[in-house]
């Protein structure tokens, strides 16, 4: 098992549906600050008309995660199923973690005074045997889809079969398990909402460089104690 | 004063009406009772601060609190840390002071080895001032980190981080540091020759290793190219620390020794490393991350940046390049440097934040909330409680060196060997 995710980030309507699902389910602490998920807004102009794109995100679930290797309590560290967990009860709250996320996508907890992100639900939902995250639930536009990319039949690998991806800073070289799907249907649009050096991969390609970092951390991977 | 003998070693005779009096430990207090006012506030801010989960407002509904701390979510300061610059003035602190100690302590035992008896004299003296500033730097990062859970530092290692490696390091090193000032004050010839090389060696060893793991920790963190595009990291560390290491030790001949002969000779020693420092950062940012470089040089750090080149370069190297007389000339070089290399680890933390991580798509900088406007550069002034544990761990070290001095009289400037 080797959780993952795509995000047909071309779909989001910005309605926060997520951002509120994962806070409700989970018990996030309030505050602007605090998120686990986050739709981020970028506001750009063509030809001096202003628009915002729209892009979904979260912690990534590196296989090959620095924020693991900088902890130095062992908080944070990689789980079975490749996602990358936090244990509240052995953070010192030194921030390194913080720092080392390429993402940006831990944030300090205030209500347990220790550092928190998203994990896919597991505590919810992927202990109780559901392959989805609440914000892939409560999505009206169904922009993301969690699954197993070790299973050749699995939605997920079936949907990055067909549809071409990018990954965030893929030079940090963390193997994100964040699968961005580059629009359909209109390449105009799909080649103007990445940065033209980005690097847009098909499944075939990108399978290798999971199967490296997976090979190369899996015997971290401990059981998540909850 | 009188001398008490226990196990073989001088302890004066100090009265508590001394230790409440003494003008440097009036001062010491004064810092240590700006610390304490930091403390609480941190204290209440990180633990007593009412904060609300999503699961408080269904669970309480119409409790007060639950009601202002959704209040404090929406108004308030969004909490202690902020998710885009997680490190700030602790980290600052304690960079420059378990370095700069460090440095002076490095320093004093390469004088021991090599016999240079102008630093050997007031050995004691140089080595309390490093530990005060090693205990300064572990205070505040103490005061950052969430004390409660820190004996998980002990009871689950993590053997490959660079952070974790620093526990063993400083439990090594604080005991030799203090086993070597025991051999100075003892006066035992035999004893300091036959162990002090060892302990030097040891030292040395553990010292570049500190450097080291420092500059690990941070080139561990691939997110900030500032900190990972700064070439041989290491170096920048030692050569900086160096520099004002040798200046708070020219401002101790100053203030302590009163000795102009050894406030020149340090001062000589600082002016090769101002040189080299200035040399570095010319260097350095040929390789540095372009979108770094651009917000530092030329963008919203560009007058910090030039401050800490004016403070810690070229106002030092123009007071000491010629060898001028006067002693006022040597302090403000001294004191220039200690302020400029503070500056410069400063731009280095908050440079190496500043550049947003929202620029994550490659497409734009992000908006972070709703109604904010978009950031280019992140900067967060640090909340009181941080500025006050700061400046009041200056207290942490004059209070180490003057208790240390009252009962064992480590600034007496006398042939100990």
């Amino acid at each position: 098992m080797n959780y993952a995710m795509s995000l047909d980030y071309q779909s989001c309507i910005d309605c926060k549906a997520c951002e509120v699902a994962c806070k409700e389910e989970n018990g996030v602490q309030l505050g602007a600050d605090k998120q686990r998920i986050w739709v981020t807004q970028i506001e750009k102009s063509i030809f001096g008309q202003p628009f915002v794109a729209l892009h979904p995100s979260q912690c990534n679930h590196c296989l090959d995660a620095p924020c693991v290797d900088v902890c130095p309590t062992g908080s944070s560290y990689f789980a079975e199923g490749g996602i990358v967990m936090t244990d509240k009860d052995l953070c010192i709250l030194c921030k390194g973690c913080m720092e080392a996320c390429p993402y940006d996508a831990r944030f300090v907890d205030d209500t347990h005074v220790a550092v928190d992100k998203c994990s896919f639900c597991y505590e919810t939902r992927l202990v109780h045997g559901e392959v989805s995250t609440a914000c892939q639930a409560t999505c009206p536009t169904k922009v993301r889809l969690l699954g197993d990319i070790d299973d050749e039949e699995s939605d997920l690998v079936k949907m990055l079969k067909e549809r071409k991806f990018y990954v965030l800073k893929e030079e940090e070289k963390t193997v994100p398990k964040l699968f961005y799907l580059l629009p359909e249907h209109d390449d105009y649009y799909a080649m103007n909402s990445v940065d033209p050096d980005t690097k847009i991969y098909t499944w075939d390609t990108f399978k290798p460089i999971i199967e490296k970092a997976k090979a190369k951390r899996k015997p971290q991977w401990k059981k998540i104690i909850l | 004063m009188e001398k008490n003998h226990p196990i073989n070693f001088h302890l004066n005779s100090v009265g508590l009406k001394t230790l409440l009096t003494d003008k440097m430990m009036i001062i010491a207090y004064l810092f240590l009772a700006l610390a304490a006012f930091g403390v609480i506030e941190m204290i209440y801010e990180r633990y007593f601060l009412l904060s609300a989960t999503a699961f408080d407002a269904g669970l309480n509904p119409g409790n007060r609190d639950v009601a202002n701390a959704m209040k404090e979510a929406v108004f308030g300061h969004g909490g202690e840390v902020k998710r885009e610059a997680p490190w700030s003035l602790y980290i600052v602190s304690y960079m420059y002071m378990i370095y700069v100690g460090s440095g002076i302590i490095f320093l004093v035992a390469m004088a021991e080895l090599f016999e240079i008896e102008i630093i050997v004299k007031p050995a004691a003296g140089f080595l309390t001032l490093g530990l005060g500033m090693l205990f300064a730097g572990l205070f505040t990062i103490m005061m950052d980190l969430n004390v409660l859970n820190v004996h998980w530092m002990l009871l689950s290692p993590q053997y490959g981080s660079g952070m974790w490696l620093m526990m063993p390091l400083y439990m090594v090193y604080i005991p030799l540091v203090i086993l070597e000032i025991y051999l100075i004050l003892n006066h035992q010839k035999e004893w300091i020759k036959k162990v002090a090389f060892m302990i030097i060696v040891v030292g040395v060893l553990v010292e570049f290793v500190e450097f080291y793991v420092q500059a690990k920790l941070f080139d561990m963190n691939s997110a900030r190219h500032l900190w990972t595009t700064y070439p041989i990291l290491p170096l920048y560390f030692m050569v900086s620390s160096f520099a004002a290491s040798l200046a708070i030790m020219g401002l101790y001949a100053y203030l302590v020794c009163k000795s102009q002969i050894l406030m020149h000779t340090l001062e000589r020693g600082a002016l090769y490393f101002v040189l080299a420092l200035g040399a570095y950062e010319a260097i350095a940012y040929l390789f540095i991350d372009k979108k770094w470089a651009e917000i530092i040089l030329f963008g919203s750090f560009k007058y910090y940046f030039y401050l800490y080149i004016l403070l810690a370069v070229i106002i030092p190297f123009a007071l000491l390049f010629k060898h001028y007389l006067n002693k006022y000339f040597k302090l403000v070089a001294s004191l220039s440097i200690i302020v400029g290399t503070f500056l410069g680890k400063m731009i280095f933390v908050y440079g190496g934040n500043a550049y947003p991580m929202s620029d994550r798509f490659g497409v734009g900088f992000e908006k972070y909330g709703e109604y904010e406007e978009v950031k280019e550069v992140i900067f967060f002034m640090p909340p009181l409680s941080e500025i006050a544990i700061v400046i009041g761990s200056i207290g942490v070290i004059l209070f180490i060196f003057r208790v240390a001095d009252l009962f064992f009289s480590v600034s007496v400037v006398e042939d100990k060997n």
